[in-house]
């Protein structure tokens, strides 16, 4: 009853942000100084050409009824139509979602198998010279731009090694060689479910420089959090009892001390993930990713409301359920805070 | 950890629940890259002759009627006009393409077509009189360029392969029927289909009669073609069988594909960065002249600029080539009026202003503003990068003979807004990049932005003639020389070079430069020229070859 009620709460307040970010994003968007029905029709139109658009896009009315519109439609799923592709906009993001979601997640995966680790290494052999690494690494991760490193990746491992592709996301002779069944759009995980390893290594290949990239940030992060939030366990004790009953130190830091210490590092990673989402804006560009990142870019460029909307509500809803989800999770994993 | 591994599998699983919600969830995408009919994944097929390409131009749709922007480029693989120009210089003016002669009535207001037999669109559909006029119909009424048949009267189906245009004034059809935009024959299925389902072209398809097909579509991606086996020209040795495009906005990205290899060809590279290509013997780089020009219009409705003297002196004022070295990075040349060189009517006779701070002075003198003593503003387009690199130049040298410049950058909608509807408060000089939509810069450049509208501000039609200027001579000759482009070509541009004289010497803008394009080609790839009159083309893939 209690988790139904939690989550019922946050559904509420969740609801409460859309709207506003709605409401923020669909002014914000209108009292730009700019002509959607001249950008709608292209350069060189006629006056009654653009005034014909303008009535067909409803731009005609006053704000508070184009506002009423578009809630309206957005309610039955609908985001408009976008300017500069003339296409839903709710097909251009679930098209571009898993390109995204997929360099994500295995921008995530990284982040977590590299700074969970680093992080707890860091803790156990606080001072030492491995300490000084990881806390370097953590600085450099966090502070440098990721279109920066991106760029010297590129240079290193396609310009001079000639290891790793340059740019996209798979290369364009395997739909030739041995092209990818879709299933979920997952392409990797679509290669590994036909079997089809040439795919899959392709993939894989392409993969790896931006997840890097994008991963950069969070595991300068998730290194941090883990090493503070790891030493104020491995202080504790419970952990001094441990050891004196001469439980070795690999089981006490990663069963007994890394079990309390995750909790704080989990809402992190929730956070980062949402924050990542914004990363993959300049990692898609200069990899060339075709996901949503290298989308909103072309629609701000083109001053293209009605995607700019649409990718904002759906941001900001992403990022509203992956951090209830990080809330569940916390209670799941620690039951001080379910009892709380 | 388990915990931990179960949060993850959680995330995922959110996220793909993510992906699975929204309406077109039900139907497969439309940039799958191998539809699931496909052979199995491991058997491998052999490697068809590919032509790869990073290309900057975007798809704004797939409709070739709409069409009115930079997916020219794909859609001129994919569907034909009547006929092609061909590059200025060449020994035929036209390439027959759906028509495989034509004759002109002697009053020029009637054209006959006589269309190529035995051509099909890509749908199966018979190439006819009857598609041609129906594609003409639907291009006159919502094309993005319907302007171009404002002439038209009717479209006569005579026979099922003779075709007759009926013009209610005399108008050069040949030009209009080649336009790039507005001019594609289309398979009359497809334009009954757009008719009854307005998101019909929303992907990748294909009802034209042009050498290649749409095989896939990927948006902000790859757009794949494939070879129209059935393609009326045949199909010759080492002509490509596919052609990937892959699209990719950042010049940097397009120019290390190509270095790479990983690309045959590649549009709009960084122009600062061509000396590489130039220095390797694996390329061949082609500057040539292209469609656009830049021009900068003075407010002709306010003082002082209602002066023709202060017009001239400030045209003398331009450093016209250090415009060209800074804003072109070189790659232009000073224009000769308003009509880019290589399109008709350009004359290499007409008159053109040199950079003389000297002259510049004394014309201002005369015109009783001795020392200058006024202040001008500015606009141009933000987004255009070369305007916002030679915009400071006007500025300092305008500066030395007394005039005091204020730029303003603005959104270029923004801009025309301004300058359209609200003349008394527009800008005193507007920047602007202009090329015309067929290949006659009179009946556009010249018409377009000079010609005037009956009442003040004497904006015309096309609302691009922004600096308010009237001349009554000008527009008696601009009527006469267009009535003549259809019958008498040398008449009329005698008219037209008349009409530029009278233009340049009132000087109502300035007339900077005409642009270049640039192209590097690797030598593996044979047969490329460039036609300037399908600026947004760059590549015709037919023409290409794949070298031994």
């Amino acid at each position: 009853m209690r988790v139904l009620d939690f989550i019922l709460r946050r559904l509420f307040t969740a609801l409460f942000v859309l709207v506003g970010v709605s409401v923020i994003t669909f002014f914000l968007s209108r009292v730009i100084p700019n002509d959607a029905a001249a950008l709608y029709i292209g350069p060189k139109a006629r006056t009654e050409d653009i005034e014909r658009v303008r009535k067909q896009l409803g731009l005609d009315k006053p704000l508070p009824v184009q506002y009423a519109v578009y809630m309206g439609e957005l309610l039955r799923g609908d985001l408009g139509n976008s300017i500069s592709t003339k296409r839903p906009v709710t097909q251009e993001i679930t098209e571009r979602l898993p390109a995204t979601l997929e360099l994500l997640f295995a921008g995530m995966i990284i982040a977590v198998l590299v700074g969970v680790p680093l992080g707890v290494l860091s803790a156990r052999w606080q001072g030492s010279p491995m300490d000084v690494f990881v806390r370097m690494i953590s600085i450099v991760g966090v502070s440098m731009p990721a279109f920066y490193l991106g760029l010297l990746m590129q240079i290193a491992f396609f310009r001079h090694l000639d290891l790793l592709p340059l740019a996209g996301r798979v290369d364009s002779d395997l739909r030739f060689i041995s092209p990818i069944q879709p299933i979920t759009n997952f392409f990797l995980l679509d290669s590994f479910l036909t079997l089809n390893w040439v795919a899959f290594k392709d993939i894989f290949l392409h993969l790896i420089l931006p997840a890097s990239t994008l991963a950069a940030y969070p595991i300068g992060l998730i290194a941090r959090m883990t090493r503070a939030a790891m030493l104020e366990v491995l202080g504790q004790d419970y952990i001094r009892t441990a050891q004196a009953y001469g439980i070795r130190q690999v089981v006490i830091t990663y069963m007994y001390a890394l079990k309390n210490a995750i909790s704080p590092t989990l809402t992190v990673i929730g956070l980062t993930i949402a924050y990542a989402l914004t990363g993959t804006f300049f990692v898609e560009v200069i990899f060339n990713w075709p996901g949503l990142g290298l989308f909103t870019v072309r629609s701000l460029l083109n001053v293209d409301y009605p995607a700019i909307m649409g990718v904002t509500l759906f941001g900001a809803g992403g990022y509203v359920l992956i951090n209830m989800i990080v809330d569940l999770m916390q209670a799941w994993i620690d039951p001080r805070i379910r009892l709380k | 950890m388990k915990r931990i591994l179960f949060v993850l599998s959680l995330l995922l699983m959110a996220a793909m629940l993510l992906t699975a919600c929204g309406p077109a969830a039900t139907e497969p995408p439309a940039g799958t890259v191998a539809p699931a009919t496909d052979a199995p994944a491991t058997e491998a097929p052999a490697m068809p002759v590919v032509l790869k390409i990073a290309s900057s131009a975007n798809i704004t749709t797939w409709d070739p009627v709409a069409s009115f922007s930079t997916e020219a480029a794909y859609l001129a693989n994919v569907y034909e006009q009547l006929l092609r120009i061909n590059p200025p210089g060449s020994a035929e003016q036209y390439i027959p393409l759906l028509a495989e002669s034509w004759d002109v009535s002697d009053d020029g207001l009637s054209y006959t077509f006589h269309l190529r037999s035995g051509v099909k669109f890509h749908d199966g559909e018979p190439m006819n009189a009857e598609a041609v006029k129906k594609s003409i119909d639907a291009a006159a009424d919502h094309a993005g360029a319907s302007f171009i048949w404002l002439p038209l009267k009717d479209v006569e189906v005579v026979d099922d392969l003779t075709v007759k245009i009926n013009l209610t004034y005399a108008a050069p059809v040949d030009l209009i029927a080649s336009s790039l935009y507005g001019a594609w024959i289309v398979s009359p299925k497809a334009l009954d289909a757009a008719a009854a389902d307005e998101n019909f072209w929303s992907d990748g398809k294909s009802y034209g009669t042009g050498p290649y097909v749409v095989e896939s579509y990927t948006p902000d991606a790859e757009i794949v073609f494939t070879r129209n086996e059935e393609y009326w020209g045949g199909w010759g040795d080492g002509q490509y069988e596919k052609v990937v495009v892959s699209i990719v906005p950042e010049a940097a990205v397009r120019q290390q594909m190509l270095e790479g290899g990983e690309v045959d060809l590649a549009t709009a590279l960084p122009v600062e960065n061509l000396d590489t290509f130039k220095n390797d013997p694996g390329y061949s780089v082609h500057e040539e002249p292209s469609f656009f020009n830049y021009v900068g219009f003075f407010n002709t409705l306010r003082v002082p600029l209602d002066d023709v003297k202060v017009r001239q002196a400030l045209s003398y004022a331009i450093p016209y080539d250090d415009i060209i070295a800074i804003g072109a990075k070189g790659l232009g040349t000073q224009s000769f009026g308003p009509v880019p060189a290589g399109v008709f009517p350009w004359d290499g006779s007409v008159f053109q202003y040199t950079y003389d701070l000297e002259k510049a002075k004394a014309l201002l003198k005369e015109a009783g503003h001795e020392g200058g003593g006024f202040s001008i503003r500015l606009t141009y387009a933000a987004e255009n990068a070369t305007e916002e690199a030679f915009a400071p130049l006007i500025k300092d040298s305008f500066a030395q003979i007394g005039v005091d410049v204020t730029i303003e950058p603005m959104g270029f909608s923004q801009q025309w807004e301004l300058a359209k509807t609200d003349p008394a408060n527009a800008q005193d000089m507007f920047l602007l990049l202009y090329w015309p939509t067929y290949s006659d810069a009179g009946a556009d450049n010249m018409w377009s932005m000079y010609y005037a509208g009956a009442e003040a501000p004497y904006l015309n039609v096309t609302k691009f003639n922004l600096s308010y200027w009237k001349n009554d001579q000008y527009n008696a000759l601009m009527d006469e020389a267009g009535a003549l482009t259809a019958t008498d070509y040398e008449g009329s541009k005698a008219k037209y070079v008349e009409a530029m004289n009278i233009l340049i010497e009132e000087a109502p803008s300035v007339f900077f430069f005409d642009t270049m394009a640039v192209f590097v080609v690797p030598n593996r790839v044979e047969g490329f020229q460039y036609n300037l009159n399908y600026p947004f083309v760059q590549f015709f893939y037919y023409d290409l070859r794949a070298a031994e």
